[in-house]
């Protein structure tokens, strides 16, 4: 039987394309059109892996055993409620209806909640709270934005769908696409080349010329002053992005900070003591500048190089701070590149549930904040937590390699649809659906906008949502809390009679 | 005197904020046992954790704390009178909101140690850690008022954020992004500083007597002194350049460099 579905939202990264046309036949998807090769690797075949997990494990003599779902879910939570400061991390991956459970969970527990965003987006949720933030939804941006801006990003590799959909490859109502002159320009480059290599041949002794030492940047473009959309990349490394930009500013690493300041200066009028900022003479800032001033719309996009580099939260609030003073002569607005699909989901479900977007603290009873103190990493690397329930995230493959010593001398529940570097060290390892294609939900996009996920095909038997699992653990952690505090056995049983 | 040493090894963090001398006055010693704490979620009295003893010949300091206590919170949170000497390291928020009184740290100290501290002093006899003298995030009236916090080895990042008064004294070198925001106050480093010392910076002064990394873009060369007034105590001998900013917050903050030890910066002297 053969299934066409339409208009399916792609779980992948914080783009979440919802114009996916995906081919079922006998609950497999067999083939999908208008996804990225990212969005093709995981839901036409990366989601049927042999590495899925299909059954509940716990470890036994130091062996991963199946066992029964009750078992697991019992284990969990008794290493949960015994340990006197757990720690709830991942949910990026996960729909939002888990990440609201994860936080009642986190409450019953007393104990540290934090996402993934505290590795990568999290700098700039800090640094909203310090100055706010000028911003737009992506549909805005699309029909509107002349001037865009890519810093520290490169969206051809990770958000692949982005400046198509989103920004300078896009007709927009008021703006048109730049697509056709950039394969104009990709000819003039590949005629170029063959001239050159013409020329070369007709060269007994061909010299090349010699390769620059440091970063050279290039002199900005005559196109940077033409009307209609243009991009302008400001990276370490030219990335692909770079590549199909008008301008491209290649920057000191760790210097974004003074280059911002810089601007900041010339935005405002000022004059600097200095001819050069991160590599980046200062007249070129200056043209750039112009550029911005005299765009009708521009966008900033910055991603991880900024939020991860020298400086992290300081970086997004003097780029906001631009931001807010290029308002001052044009329109300007400025947005994250998140990457998990729903890692914004699991700021804007924290944060309405608590107040707060993550690095959470439960353990006086009500929820504290402090990114330092109470995220993942830090608690990991101080050794403060003495239990780790990992959920839709792999900090095995990405964390430093101090935290996860420390994480590993303490009990560790997983819950992955997959065999992951995490799922390998848990000493209860869940099974789970692939949120987005064998489980529906609501994810937000990037620019916080929500959008429902579809279920396109029905997950393997006996393997549970993380949800349901999420809730199964809270229902057992009350339990046994109830029997802990109350001795009467029939109470506890009437507890045990109410669960869902 | 009350004496209190931890009675094993911590493994999860202790939120102790009673540990103050403001508490302990008029309380007996049973009354000072019972005081809550938290170890992670669960709640536990003094007692629990520690070993209490009073010594009612000695007057000050009012509490001795002896041991390791970096996973201790919140020591002295909010303190108006008294002395707290901690002999060994200290965790923290020690002695956030301190509004009076002394704290001695004969050991390191943790993050946000004094922050939003508005009166009294806070002596480290080790080094401390980022965001000593800063306030709690997002909130930029909290900054550090007033008092005095001096420390004998090196600070962390983000050392005096939106300091609004109040001196800072570092013998060591400081991190990144001191006294970023600060609209008024003083901040001495005998060493080195690392770049991006008082961006966001609207007034105050930073003086630094060993190297500063880069001076950020935003600030100008305003001119040479031949010394700087550090409090009532100490005049710094100089020569100083002296940088103005942030210029891009309208901002009259400066940053004293001093000449010997920064000799990169002659580039600026062409613009005096
Ligand atoms: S750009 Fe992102 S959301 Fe869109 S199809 Fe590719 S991976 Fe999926």
């Amino acid at each position: 039987m053969t299934e066409i579905i339409k208009s399916v939202v792609c779980p992948i990264c914080g783009c979440l394309c919802d114009d996916l046309e995906v081919t079922v036949e006998n609950n497999e998807i067999v083939k999908m059109k208008n996804g990225c090769a990212v969005c093709e690797a995981k839901m036409v075949h990366g989601y049927k892996s042999d590495e899925r997990i299909l059954e509940p494990h716990i470890r036994k003599n130091g062996k991963l055993v199946p066992v029964s779902m009750d078992e697991a879910i019992y284990k969990a939570a008794q290493i949960l409620t015994d340990a006197k400061y757990p720690l709830l991390f991942g949910w990026t991956s996960s729909a939002s209806e888990t990440q609201h459970v994860g936080v009642e969970l986190a409450e019953e527990l007393g104990c540290a909640l934090d996402n993934c965003c505290s590795v990568c987006h999290g700098p700039s949720v800090m640094a909203i709270q310090e100055i706010g933030i000028p911003t737009a939804t992506l549909g805005q941006i699309r029909h509107r934005a002349d001037l865009l801006v890519y810093w520290a990003c490169d969206p051809w590799s990770a958000h692949p769908r982005h400046v198509e959909r989103y920004t300078a490859f896009t007709d927009g109502r008021f703006e048109k696409s730049e697509f056709k002159e950039y394969v104009q320009k990709l000819k003039g480059k590949a005629s170029k080349k063959k001239v050159e290599a013409a020329i070369r041949r007709t060269q007994v002794r061909y010299q090349p010329p010699p390769r620059p030492q440091t970063a050279i940047v290039e002199a900005p473009p005559p196109t940077l002053a033409k009307t209609g959309r243009k991009m302008i990349v400001f990276d370490v490394k030219k990335t692909m992005t770079a590549e199909v930009a008008d301008y491209f500013v290649q920057v000191e690493p760790n210097s974004d900070y003074e280059i911002f300041g810089a601007m900041r200066c010339l935005v405002n009028d000022q004059e600097i003591d200095v001819d050069k900022v991160g590599g980046v003479p200062v007249e070129y800032l200056k043209e750039i500048v112009d550029a911005m001033v005299n765009a009708d719309f521009g966008a900033i996009f910055f991603g991880l190089g900024l939020t991860q580099s020298v400086g992290r939260f300081r970086n997004i609030e003097i780029a906001i701070a631009m931001t807010r003073d290029l308002n001052r002569k044009t329109k300007f607005v400025i947005s994250p590149m998140r990457g998990h699909f729903n890692v914004t989901g699991a700021n804007t479900v924290f944060a309405w549930q608590t107040g707060y977007p993550f690095a959470l603290d439960f353990s006086q009873g009500y929820p504290q904040y402090n990114p330092g103190e109470f995220t993942a990493n830090d608690l990991l690397r101080r050794g403060d937590n003495d239990a780790t329930l990992v959920i839709s995230a792999d900090p095995g493959a990405h964390f430093p390699k101090s935290s996860i010593q420390n994480m590993m001398k303490h009990p560790l529940i997983t819950i992955n649809p997959d065999w992951n570097a995490i799922s390998r060290l848990g000493d209860v390892v869940f099974p789970a659906q692939w949120c987005g294609i064998e489980q529906a939900g609501t994810a937000y996009r990037m620019d916080s906008v929500a959008i429902s996920l579809k279920k396109v095909v029905e997950a393997p038997k006996g393997v549970p949502s993380d949800e349901e699992i999420i809730k199964r653990i809270l229902n057992k952690v009350r339990v046994i809390k109830a029997q802990k505090t109350r001795k009467d056995v029939t109470e506890t049983k009437n507890v045990e009679n109410k669960k869902i | 005197m009350i004496t209190i040493t931890p009675k094993r090894k911590f493994d999860v963090p202790i939120q102790a904020a009673c540990i103050n001398v403001d508490i302990f006055t008029g309380k007996t010693l049973e009354d000072i046992k019972k005081l809550a704490i938290t170890e992670g979620k669960e709640n536990l009295t003094l007692n629990d954790a520690f070993n209490i003893t009073e010594d009612k010949t000695v007057e000050t300091p009012n509490i001795t704390l002896i041991g390791d206590f970096s996973k201790v919170k919140r020591i002295g949170q909010g303190m108006k009178t008294g002395e707290i000497i901690i002999n060994g390291n200290a965790g923290m928020h020690t002695g956030e909101k301190l509004a009076g009184g002394k704290i001695v740290v004969n050991g390191n100290s943790d993050g946000w140690t004094g922050s939003e501290m508005k009166k009294g002093l806070i002596e480290i006899h080790g080094d401390a850690g980022d965001y000593t003298a800063s306030p709690f995030r997002g909130t930029d009236t909290g900054g550090m008022k007033g008092g005095i916090i001096i420390v004998d080895g090196n600070v962390g990042s983000n050392v005096g954020c939106y300091l609004r008064g109040g001196t800072i004294k570092i013998k060591g070198s400081a991190g990144r992004f001191l006294g970023h925001h600060m609209s008024d106050g003083t901040i001495y480093i005998e060493k080195n500083c690392a770049s991006r010392a008082g961006t966001f910076m609207t007034g105050g002064k930073i003086i630094i007597n060993g190297t500063i990394e880069l001076v950020m873009p935003t600030f100008t060369i305003d001119s040479i002194k031949p010394k700087v007034k550090v409090d009532a105590t100490l005049n710094a001998p100089g020569p100083f350049y002296v940088f103005l900013g942030d210029i891009a917050e309208h901002g009259t903050g400066k940053i004293f460099a001093l000449k010997t030890t920064n000799p990169a910066l002659s580039t600026y002297e062409k613009y005096l």
